[in-house]
């Protein structure tokens, strides 16, 4: 503290400062989530490493099948995701408990969802950034023949909406711990879940477990993201999907509120 | 400013505060005094809207923090006892997200920052990284970011903690400063450090308030008693009984 220069007039109390509008506070959540990303090189490696990866599972097939369209890299993603979308999301809050700034957080005038929407949002940028990196293989297919552009774009859509849901999911089970390894591998699980409940030997081995109650089919019918994401790579925008994706997100970022609510008690 | 009736904070069976009021008006310091755990820090949670409280009520500039905990955190500048910052970022880049995060218009934030930074001689550290900087520039950090919206009211949980005593020196001036017009409360438990800027003490014990009193007048009743501040204190924490 310098006592040094004191002979400038002190502000007075007056003029506090009014709230910070909905999408403001959105804003400079997001701003600092993403800068911290890239300060910790987190963004880096998961944006090449992604980009490295879904790019090679592509060609690998891309050669072996020469066909003109996107199925196989769209058909990697459910299998990518659950790894790579909790290293996104394993430090969001689990850090924020650790250090303890989630009390500097959430003390400022912002709401708690407000603060949840904005951390998903940069861990949304991210998968965002990630995503453009697979790009050149669709400048690539336009320029090797003439591939569907309305179903690459569907089946972009659905990876969005698929990555938005293991994003909310990993982001609540961060906000359940304060060690970002288990939040790492409980999110990967979950994720998993699915994506697994969405195989059909998953659901026949389910349903001969309990035949009456048909245990896989309901949740392959009810929780598994698969059938979903699989209308979109088909070119099908169904509300179902949308509604199933979109609503299973918005719930887990809302259960996320609730919870870091909980934390202060 | 600040008003505090009748509030206690249960964590299961163990009651940390205990029936607690107290009022603070602008233009007054007051120092909270006790021993670890004697429930400072989690009264001062509660003034910040970070924990809830189990009973009674607290009011900040006027407005309650439970039905209104966001104006509440809008005139309150708030630094907690561990002072946890974002060690990852820069000094002036935290300075500019604490700002925005309340609020504060791109002109008055570069007013406020700039003011904020030269009253806590943050200019040499402005530019690295707060995992860089010593932990009597993170106090002062957090002193900046406390101050930087200009708030009434003032909580600071053991500001002077690992701060070198030149530092505590120039923070009492800092804090006598920021007087007027403004509720200021700050907790310790160190008894000179708290009696050499506060107009009144306000001492707490396993949670309870043992008393709200005058400096001038606890200093008579030392001299009434043929005691020294340290003694008189001890004796009223030892007897138990509230003084006013």
């Amino acid at each position: 503290m310098s006592p040094a220069g004191t002979q400038r007039s002190l502000p007075g109390a007056s003029g506090s400062p009014g709230f910070p509008s909905f999408l403001e506070g959105l804003r400079v959540v997001a701003g600092r989530e993403v800068a911290a990303y890239f300060d910790s090189k987190i963004a880096y490696v998961f944006v090449i490493a992604f980009v490295v990866l879904a790019n090679w599972l592509f060609m690998s097939r891309f050669f072996l099948t020469g066909l003109v369209d996107m199925t196989a890299f769209f058909d990697s993603m459910p299998l990518l995701l659950p790894f790579f979308i909790p290293a996104v999301t394993m430090r969001l809050w689990a850090e924020e408990r650790k250090s303890r700034t989630i009390e500097l957080l959430l003390t400022l005038p912002i709401r708690t969802f407000q603060a949840v929407l904005g951390k998903f949002l940069a861990a949304f940028l991210l998968f965002g950034l990630a995503l453009l990196g697979t790009l050149p293989i669709v400048v690539m297919l336009v320029w090797l023949g003439d591939p569907d552009l309305g179903l690459i774009a569907s089946g972009y859509l659905g990876l969005l909406l698929m990555g938005a849901l293991f994003l909310s999911a990993g982001m609540l089970i961060s906000a359940l711990s304060c060690d970002q390894i288990v939040t790492f591998v409980v999110s990967s699980l979950v994720c998993l879940l699915f994506v697994g409940t969405g195989n059909e030997w998953a659901v026949a081995l389910l349903d001969g477990l309990s035949p009456s109650l048909s245990a896989g089919t309901f949740l392959y019918e009810s929780f598994s993201v698969i059938p979903h994401y699989d209308a979109f790579v088909r070119g099908l925008i169904g509300l179902s999907a949308l509604i199933h994706m979109l609503g299973l997100s918005l719930l887990f970022l809302w259960i996320t509120a609730q919870i870091l609510e909980r934390v202060r008690e | 400013m600040i008003e505090v009736d009748n509030v206690t904070r249960r964590f299961g069976k163990v009651v940390a505060v205990d029936q607690v009021s107290f009022r603070i008006g602008p233009g007054e310091i007051v120092g909270f005094l006790g021993p670890n755990g004697a429930g400072k820090s989690t009264l001062l949670k509660m003034m910040c809207t970070w924990l809830p409280l189990s009973s009674g009520r607290i009011r900040i500039a006027g407005d309650d923090v439970q039905q209104n905990p966001l104006a509440v955190r809008r005139s309150l500048g708030y630094l907690p006892e561990h002072n946890a910052l974002y060690e990852g970022m820069k000094v002036d880049r935290f300075l500019r997200f604490m700002g925005r995060a309340r609020g504060l218009p791109a002109g008055r934030l570069k007013e406020r920052m700039q003011w904020s930074v030269s009253k806590c001689g943050l200019e040499p550290v402005l530019g690295k990284r707060i995992q860089e900087c010593s932990k009597g520039f993170r106090q002062r950090i957090g002193v900046a970011a406390a101050l930087l919206h200009d708030p009434p009211v003032i909580l600071l949980d053991e500001p002077t903690h690992g701060l070198d005593p030149l530092q505590v020196v120039a923070f009492r001036e800092f804090i006598l400063q920021l007087r007027e017009g403004r509720a200021i409360l700050f907790s310790s438990h160190i008894l000179a450090e708290v009696t050499s800027i506060s107009d009144r003490l306000l001492i707490i014990h396993q949670g309870r308030l043992l008393a709200d009193i005058g400096v001038d007048r606890l200093r008579e009743r030392a001299l009434e008693r043929g005691q020294d501040l340290e003694q008189c204190v001890l004796e009223i924490v030892r007897a138990g009984e509230c003084v006013a």
